[in-house]
């Protein structure tokens, strides 16, 4: 669950989703679930040329199992903090 | 279950011109919504017809043509969102992608011919857009989209966890090294699952660091297979057949 929380505290944060299709999605993070679903708001397409008409969304839900990435912005990354925690989700 | 988009046919023969549910396996009917156009792919919209949305899929019926209906199970669906936006699409609509097989399967010879066959080909459409007569019913079915898709999480193989034949440490491969080249791979769908769970006597302390960066259990299978000339000679290059 160590993620699931991680990302709890980054909701109301700008993220990108790079979905495993290769699509990126920039939004701001709504909110996230056990599965790492995430649901953004004010959304808009990083990269157009594969989904040119997917251009702003206002709400949009994310299955977790299709992401690839989730960029986060730098100054919210705390890295010994998640060293700590990921040791210690591992003993 | 079918990845991707379904034609769907059977309905009740009551009348009511429901879909048949899968209810032995519990599937419920959560919400119906009538005058409902559907978009498939790059196509125009098809109308009239009437959206169920189920606890494991999304269905969509003809009003005419009771032959005609289309389905998707919320595994398939990679996104959905509210599309408002008239530059992006001129109604307003639920926008959802599809996950298809062709994805699974890193297919490249993808051909974006679905609009001039008159047999289309369902199971290679990525995109589809349901759009109410009424657009104040978006936010309502997001919503419903939302709890269903929650309602469908990848499903969890028993007996993987003792399957599981995670790496931590170079010191580890080089164990593993004498039995061979016969070391089974297990790759996890299950996002549930916490990275550096351990299921032996190792040091996690540095390891659990190494298995986030150079571990490529965790690149994409089409990158592992574009960059196994370029890239990717560190310890875990002879574990590949």
């Amino acid at each position: 669950m160590l993620f699931f929380s991680y990302f709890k505290d980054l909701v109301g944060r700008e993220v990108t989703v790079e979905l495993k299709n290769d699509l990126a999605i920039r939004g701001t993070l709504h909110s996230v679930d056990q599965y790492l679903n995430i649901k953004l708001e004010n959304t808009r397409v990083v990269d157009q040329d594969k989904y040119p008409h997917m251009l702003s969304v206002r709400n949009c839900f994310i299955r977790g199992s299709v992401v690839r990435y989730v960029q986060l912005p730098p100054e919210e990354v705390d890295i010994e903090l998640l060293h700590d925690a990921t040791r210690r989700e591992a003993r | 279950m079918a990845v991707g988009l379904r034609h769907f046919t059977a309905r009740a023969g009551n009348g009511s011109g429901e879909p048949i549910l899968d209810t032995d396996n519990g599937e419920e009917l959560v919400h119906v919504q009538p005058s409902v156009s559907v978009a498939v792919g790059d196509r125009a919209p098809e109308s009239p017809g009437t959206l169920y949305i189920t606890t494991r899929q999304v269905i969509w019926l003809s009003e005419l043509d009771r032959e005609k209906g289309y389905a998707v199970y919320f595994l398939s669906l990679s996104l959905h969102a509210v599309s408002r936006d008239p530059e992006a699409y001129p109604s307003p609509c639920i926008y959802t992608q599809i996950e298809t097989e062709a994805d699974e399967v890193e297919d490249e010879s993808e051909d974006s011919d679905s609009e001039c066959s008159e047999v289309l080909d369902l199971s290679k459409i990525r995109e589809i857009r349901f759009i109410p007569s009424d657009a104040n019913q978006l936010d309502t079915l997001f919503q419903v989209f939302c709890e269903c898709a929650e309602l469908n999480p990848e499903p969890i193989e028993e007996g993987e966890e003792e399957g599981h034949n995670w790496i931590f440490s170079a010191d580890q491969l080089e164990d593993e090294a004498g039995a061979g080249d016969d070391v089974e791979w297990h790759f996890s769908q299950n996002p549930t699952n916490t990275i550096g769970h351990s299921n032996g006597h190792h040091d996690l302390a540095s390891s659990v660091l190494e298995l986030q960066i150079n571990d490529q259990r965790f690149e994409d299978a089409e990158e592992m297979e574009q960059d196994s000339d370029t890239g990717h000679h560190h310890q875990s290059q002879h574990l590949q057949d």
